[in-house]
């Protein structure tokens, strides 16, 4: 489990602007990569965002595959899964890669479901950008304080951060306990519904039970004692952020605009 | 003089759908610089009225208050929003992950002063003082997840102090911490009262741990109204009996005296402390130097049980060289895995009642799920009744160990109490009729048999707990393990299950129970298990554990009788009386 608390020793550009600059920042390349339908715009979207991720944010060793890794090799993978389903033609005239029987994988095919998979990869390297550059708590300081989110919603977020590790101790104790009881539930999908159906009865009940105790000891605490809160850690909009979300909008344009016809990367036909 | 801190004329609390009001008229006070124990019997209201003090009853949790109950003269809680009693009543609960919201200790001690709207200025200066009242200043950094159990509930003091609460009310803060812990917590309170600014209001079971620290008790009756205030001394050692006959604990050493003079042994006013009863008893056996000392001194062993028979032979459970190790946390540097048992050895015989002990981490928890294969062991180091929990399936174990979970609702499957005790012997597919058979003994022996279709998660929590107990049985099994079986509840119910645990182990159940009560261990067990730091520090008898100096070795305390009879300089012969039930057979 990692801490979402854990402070960030890193002086990296991105780590200091403000977390809801970075989310902006990268909201409208997301819209694109889910509306786009060539080949380059995502290619170019995913090379700049594991550059900026690259080049503005301290990504500690452990996670270096993953933020790098994953989104590559989903790509690469997922391209000739999704391919399997594409129309040999979605580019006509490209050379066939093995047959079955009537069946044809062509470079065509590889290229229309590259289409498809390069365009969540991209999304996955964009959307690591804000997951790396900022934490949790952050996030919800600086929702409070600039976007005027009120308070007392914004600081059940943090009350959350602590309710995951404690139901992920609390659902494997349940498992470990239902697992000696002997309830298999069966094998399968079914039976995996199963076991899980009955383990939502005793997480829910403690939950329920654990976010009473959590809202007494809330108020208890004066929490909701006044419509504001003293911020001992502030962190305000500065003209930088606004440059920031700026340029990667002005960027994301021009990636939109140009990518296609200064690459002229072949169009597949969609495969759904 | 000021105005008392809390002051509670004839107060009753009716919750919204109950049909009585518990408590039903509380009269009390807590001055500044003074800690008075609220003391009664279960389910008179000692938590409610604990609630009512900064309004949460009947603010958030809606109910109906009558009588009168006013805070530092003026505030009337019902009437003002919890939040902004929360400057004159700091709350700090059982638990002490419920009030946890920020990252460092330092920020969870200043989210109160937040609320508040002070200067950030006056919010860090009280962070700090708070701080450095409980000890924590130096562990202001850390994530407060780092903080052993007693560190997170001196950081609920802390929290409440900061709010600038003049009156603390904390409700069994200790329930959930071993004895360091404990120790650790009433230490700081004992600090934070002698400055005379503070008062505290205490509910607590472990009398043991605060009837040195406790100014005043306020002891309520069945329907929760006042019956009892005065002085420490003059509530639990002059009227003794009655508490007794309320049904409200004593602490141990109180307990053990009021024994003994019933016996006939001349002590004067009863003793408070271990330390108290030592001197008193050293005194007042010189007047009749002909008592021998109780006999007995380990529970008697079932008569038929094989094991009086071939001591030697007939080991139930088998451990060799078990060594568990998990991975560490990400936010851990440097080992990939700690050791949380190393090399553990031992043998349990047919019929023993073995209790494992250890301060929070020693790898009490671990062991006993190794053992009963809830998280299988490495194959080859644990044996039960002839079977490697690691290769043994679910039915096979089932008939030999059940293992009863700290919280029993964790455990339930079905959808009634009968199908509930059904279910294991479904699970080994014994013929209807014998299950029917079956679950018709098992209710009635438990006495669930009127709520056999009542849905298990419905139950009380004591009958939760027969039910678990029975559920870990009715397969046949010849070892019980129970994980902290009285963790967090109070003494009438961990008496309950005790009383059970006692009877199924002279009908010849082996018995393995994780805990942190030591008297529990005294009065029951006939064999410990002492870890610390994953290492087994002892396997004893428990006569021989609680006469050596293993207990402390690992970090733990001695039993309140034990202690009380270790320091007797005058009747040695004494010293091995640790039971308090061999004091009821005393006959001066």
């Amino acid at each position: 489990m990692t801490d979402p608390y854990a402070p960030v020793a890193s002086r990296r550009f991105l780590h200091r602007l403000n977390p809801l600059a970075v989310v902006a920042a990268v909201a409208p390349a997301v819209i694109v990569l889910v509306a786009v339908r060539d080949l380059a715009t995502p290619l170019v979207l995913f090379a700049l965002a594991t550059t900026l991720l690259l080049a503005g944010a301290h990504v500690p060793a452990r996670y270096a595959a993953l933020a790098f890794g994953l989104p590559l090799a989903f790509t690469v993978v997922a391209a000739v899964s999704f391919g399997l389903w594409a129309d040999p033609d979605a580019v006509p005239g490209t050379p066939t890669l093995f047959e079955a029987g009537s069946y044809r994988f062509t470079v065509g095919s590889w290229l229309a479901g590259l289409a498809i998979s390069l365009r969540l990869g991209a999304l996955l390297a964009v959307v690591l950008v804000p997951g790396f550059a900022t934490t949790g708590p952050d996030l919800v300081r600086a929702a409070v304080q600039n976007l005027r989110v009120p308070y007392r919603i914004g600081y059940t977020a943090f009350a959350a951060f602590r309710f995951v590790p404690r139901f992920g101790y609390e659902l494997a104790v349940i498992r470990a306990a239902h697992r000696v009881r002997g309830v298999a539930g069966g094998r399968g999908p079914l039976g995996g519904v199963r076991r899980w159906a009955g383990y939502i009865v005793p997480l829910l009940a403690g939950a329920i039970r654990h976010a009473e105790r959590v809202a007494l000891a809330m108020d208890a605490r004066a929490f909701g004692a006044y419509p504001t809160r003293t911020e001992r850690y502030l962190v305000p909009f500065r003209a930088g952020d606004a440059a920031f979300v700026g340029v990667c909008w002005a960027v994301t344009a021009v990636v939109v605009a140009f990518a296609q016809p200064v690459l002229g990367l072949p169009s597949p036909t969609p495969v759904v | 003089m000021t105005a008392p801190l809390l002051r509670a004329d004839d107060v009753a609390v009716r919750y919204d759908g109950a049909a009585v009001a518990a408590p039903g008229g509380a009269t009390l006070t807590v001055g500044r610089g003074e800690v008075v124990l609220l003391l009664g019997p279960s389910g008179c209201g000692k938590s409610t009225l604990a609630l009512a003090t900064n309004g949460l009853v009947p603010q958030s949790v809606p109910a109906t208050v009558s009588g009168r109950l006013t805070v530092t003269g003026t505030i009337d809680p019902a009437a003002t929003p919890t939040p902004r009693v929360a400057a004159r009543v700091g709350m700090v609960f059982q638990d002490p992950d419920v009030g946890l919201v920020a990252g460092t200790v330092l920020d969870e001690v200043c989210f109160g002063p937040e609320n508040q709207r002070l200067p950030r200025d006056e919010v860090l200066a009280r962070g700090q003082d708070a701080l450095r009242r409980t000890g924590l200043w130096d562990r202001r950094h850390e994530n407060p997840d780092a903080l052993s159990g007693g560190g997170r509930q001196r950081l609920a003091i802390a929290c409440a102090l900061a709010l600038g609460a003049p009156l603390l009310v904390l409700d069994e803060p200790t329930a959930n911490l071993d004895p360091v812990g404990t120790e650790e917590v009433y230490a700081t309170l004992r600090e934070l009262v002698a400055d005379g600014d503070h008062g505290v209001l205490l509910v607590e079971h472990d009398l043991d741990a605060c009837a040195g620290l406790v100014d005043r008790v306020v002891v309520l009756d069945r329907g929760g109204r006042t019956v009892m205030t005065g002085t420490a001394r003059e509530v639990l050692a002059e009227r003794a009996g009655e508490l007794l006959d309320l049904g409200v604990w004593l602490p141990v050493a109180t307990l053990a005296a009021w024994h003994l003079r019933e016996a006939g042994v001349p002590l004067g006013g009863l003793p408070l402390t271990p330390a108290e009863l030592t001197v008193a008893l050293d005194s007042a056996l010189d007047d009749v130097p002909r008592l021998p000392a109780p006999a007995g001194t380990t529970p008697p062993r079932p008569a038929g049980s094989p094991s009086a028979a071939s001591p030697a032979g007939d080991a139930v459970v088998e451990v060799s060289r078990l060594t568990v190790t998990r991975p560490t946390s990400a936010r851990t540097r440097g080992q990939r895995r700690v050791t949380v048992l190393d090399d553990v050895s031992l043998t349990v015989r047919r019929g023993d009642f073995v209790a494992v002990v250890g301060t929070n981490g020693a790898g009490k928890t671990t062991l006993l799920r190794a053992v009963a294969g809830v998280t299988p062991p490495p194959r080859g180091t644990v044996k039960v009744a002839g079977l490697d929990p690691a290769r043994a399936d679910v039915r096979e174990l089932a008939r030999r160990i059940g293992f009863v979970f700290q919280n029993p609702e964790h455990q339930f499957v079905r959808y009634t109490v009968a199908e509930e005790l059904a279910h294991a012997l479904e699970v080994q597919r014994t013929p209807a009729g014998r299950i029917a058979e079956r679950v018709e003994e098992m209710l009635a022996r438990f006495g669930l048999t009127e709520h056999r279709d009542r849905h298990p998660f419905l139950l009380s929590g004591g009958q939760k707990r027969r039910l678990s107990v029975g559920t870990a049985l009715v397969a046949g099994a010849e070892v019980l393990a129970l994980d902290e079986p009285t963790f967090g509840q109070d003494r009438e119910r961990a008496a309950e299950l005790l009383d059970i645990l006692a009877a199924l182990n002279a009908a010849g159940t082996t018995v393995l129970v994780v805990t942190h009560d030591l008297q529990l261990v005294a009065d029951h067990a006939s064999h410990v298990v002492v870890l610390r730091d994953g290492r087994l520090v002892a396997h004893d008898r428990t006569e021989r554990v609680l006469a050596g100096d293993a207990l402390i070795e690992a970090g733990l305390r001695l039993p309140p009788l034990a202690e009380a009879t270790r320091g007797l300089t005058r009747h040695p012969e004494w010293r091995a009386v640790t039971r308090v039930a061999d004091l009821t057979a005393v006959r001066a």
